[in-house]
């Protein structure tokens, strides 16, 4: 809601990070925990280095590595975010046309199923040969990791209004483009942020993995390279920063839901 | 006068062959200007069914409605309908809802402010009329969507069991309500419902209609003044009227 919005940013002006810590105490204990746990352990029980660092280190020699793995962050940033917005503007439209069509829903519709079930990763190998070690075959495997989790979502969104609405729409002879507009397009959204979420959160993934398998740059190829080199303490920054991405992106879309369906019970839920 | 609506042997029947389900009929009735008729049988009576049919938005297998003297085929859009689920949609306040129903056909909503003030008022709703409507009640969601199925003025009003899930003192609220705009604006409403006392109390006619396959066993005159509150169900016409109709669901099995 609007309204409870503006009222929780105001709260978190006026000294809003000690309601918070007051609030998630425990979660931000158990965070900073887990990693007194790992600094320690690897001390007390003499863990070589390379097989796994302690935070302290990884915080040190990532920063003294920072340009590197600020420049490798954009450039996997950026396959990510092109994959992404490319699945989103092909698939959404396409789930709507087999949603509304019956020859698509019968031609296409199974074809992704099927399709659905096949680990789009496993392609990867072939697109890197096919394309080389560019940019392309990255953006390519990212976009097949989240175009079908949003064209099955979008399809399903789109052919589930509820009979009663439906019937409703029919008794005001609105026309098809007036019913789209004003019922059909805002009832389906929560059902394709379902899909844009799930994608989001295996654009990374996507990523990293194609990088994995062919690159010269990116964070994917920092990790293996740097594990190769024995540098664990390098190779869990580099984690670090694909998580960053992940959660920027995964944030974004987080916040598109709020501004756009802030009505559906996912948001009305985050209220309380 | 010629009937408002008019049903002539109309009959469904849902599936085909050994799989058919005979869901209604076949029934005749003649429903004039004005008058409130309920819809009163047992659950799976058919009488949704019948009330969908009226509304053009399910053809009957068999048999013709006629409406204000034509033929209905396909949805009618000249019709106020209040369905079993409500039509009230999330991402709209309850003035948004109310005017969703005018936006659909492309009425300017800008020049029908006061009239939407006046129909929220009515219903004691105009406070909430910025509220969306899980912010409110059942009782509240069902009187905004009888304000959304009310604001275009329809002549003819199809109410398939509005009341159906709220308690019975919020029920008894809204009865006062949906008969205070009745006799207000005398739209022909055709009320579909299960409960007997309900059916008495509002409707000048109940349709008595029989379990599956549906069927109208007869047509009952309420003669008693409206409005008609709480008090009208001690009088021996009341009592009367109710026990009538219970002695014909008791010979069906259903009561």
């Amino acid at each position: 809601m609007a309204m409870a919005s503006s009222e929780s940013g105001r709260a978190l002006a006026e000294g809003g990070l000690l309601h918070w810590l007051a609030k998630s105490w425990m979660a931000v204990a158990f965070f900073v925990g887990f990693f007194a746990v790992w600094e320690a352990s690897v001390h007390l029980f003499h863990v070589p280095l390379y097989i796994l660092a302690p935070p302290s280190l990884i915080v040190t020699k990532a920063s003294a590595d920072l340009p590197r793995l600020i420049n490798y962050t954009g450039v996997t940033g950026l396959e990510t975010l092109i994959g992404y917005v490319i699945a989103v503007s092909i698939a959404l439209p396409l789930g709507l046309a087999i949603a509304f069509s019956s020859i698509l829903e019968r031609t296409i519709y199974p074809f992704f199923v099927m399709i659905e079930m096949v680990p789009k990763i496993a392609f990867a190998p072939i697109f890197i040969s096919w394309l080389g070690f560019g940019l392309l075959p990255k953006v390519i495997i990212v976009f097949m990791v989240c175009f079908f989790p949003i064209v099955l979502n979008a399809i399903l969104a789109f052919s589930s209004l509820s009979e009663e609405l439906t019937r409703f729409s029919r008794s005001t002879g609105a026309g098809v483009w007036r019913t789209f507009v004003k019922i059909r397009l805002p009832a389906a959204m929560p059902q394709c942020f379902v899909g844009f979420k799930y994608a989001g959160l295996n654009a990374t993934v996507g990523a990293a993995i194609a990088e994995f398998i062919g690159s010269d740059q990116g964070l994917g190829f920092y990790i293996q390279i740097t594990t190769g080199n024995m540098r664990p303490e390098l190779a869990f920054a580099g984690i670090f920063f694909l998580t960053a991405i992940g959660l920027a992106l995964f944030g974004a879309i987080t916040l598109a839901e709020r501004l756009l369906i802030p009505w559906h019970i996912s948001q009305r839920l985050l209220e309380t | 006068m010629a009937p408002v609506i008019a049903l002539n042997g109309v009959r469904k029947i849902y599936g085909k062959g050994a799989a058919a389900v005979d869901a209604f009929g076949p029934v005749n009735l003649d429903i004039a200007e004005g008058e409130f008729i309920s819809f009163l049988g047992p659950s799976g009576c058919g009488k949704s069914t019948l009330m969908l049919m009226i509304a053009g938005l399910l053809t009957p297998t068999e048999g013709k409605i006629v409406l204000n003297g034509a033929d209905v085929e396909g949805p009618q859009t000249n019709i106020g309908i209040m369905f079993q689920d409500n039509t009230l949609v999330p991402w709209r306040t309850v003035r948004g809802n109310v005017e969703l129903q005018l936006e659909m056909r492309g009425i300017a909503t800008a020049d029908r402010r006061g009239h939407i003030d006046a129909l929220l008022r009515s219903v004691r709703l105009l406070d909430f009329a910025e509220r969306r409507p899980y912010e409110l009640s059942g009782g509240m969601q069902q009187r905004a969507a009888f304000c959304q199925a009310m604001v275009h003025d329809p002549k003819i009003v199809l109410l398939d069991e509005p009341l159906g899930k709220l308690d019975a003192m919020t029920r008894e609220h809204i009865r006062a309500d949906l008969q205070t705009l009745w006799m207000e604006r005398r739209p022909t409403v055709v009320f579909v419902t299960h409960s007997i006392e309900e059916a008495v109390q509002l409707s000048s006619k109940v349709a008595v209609i029989t379990p599956r396959p549906g069927r109208i066993e007869t047509v009952i005159s309420v003669d008693l003044p409206f409005p008609r509150d709480i008090a009208v169900k001690a009088s021996p016409a009341f009592v009367d009227t109710v026990r009538q109709i219970q002695e014909i669901f008791h010979g069906y099995g259903v009561l």
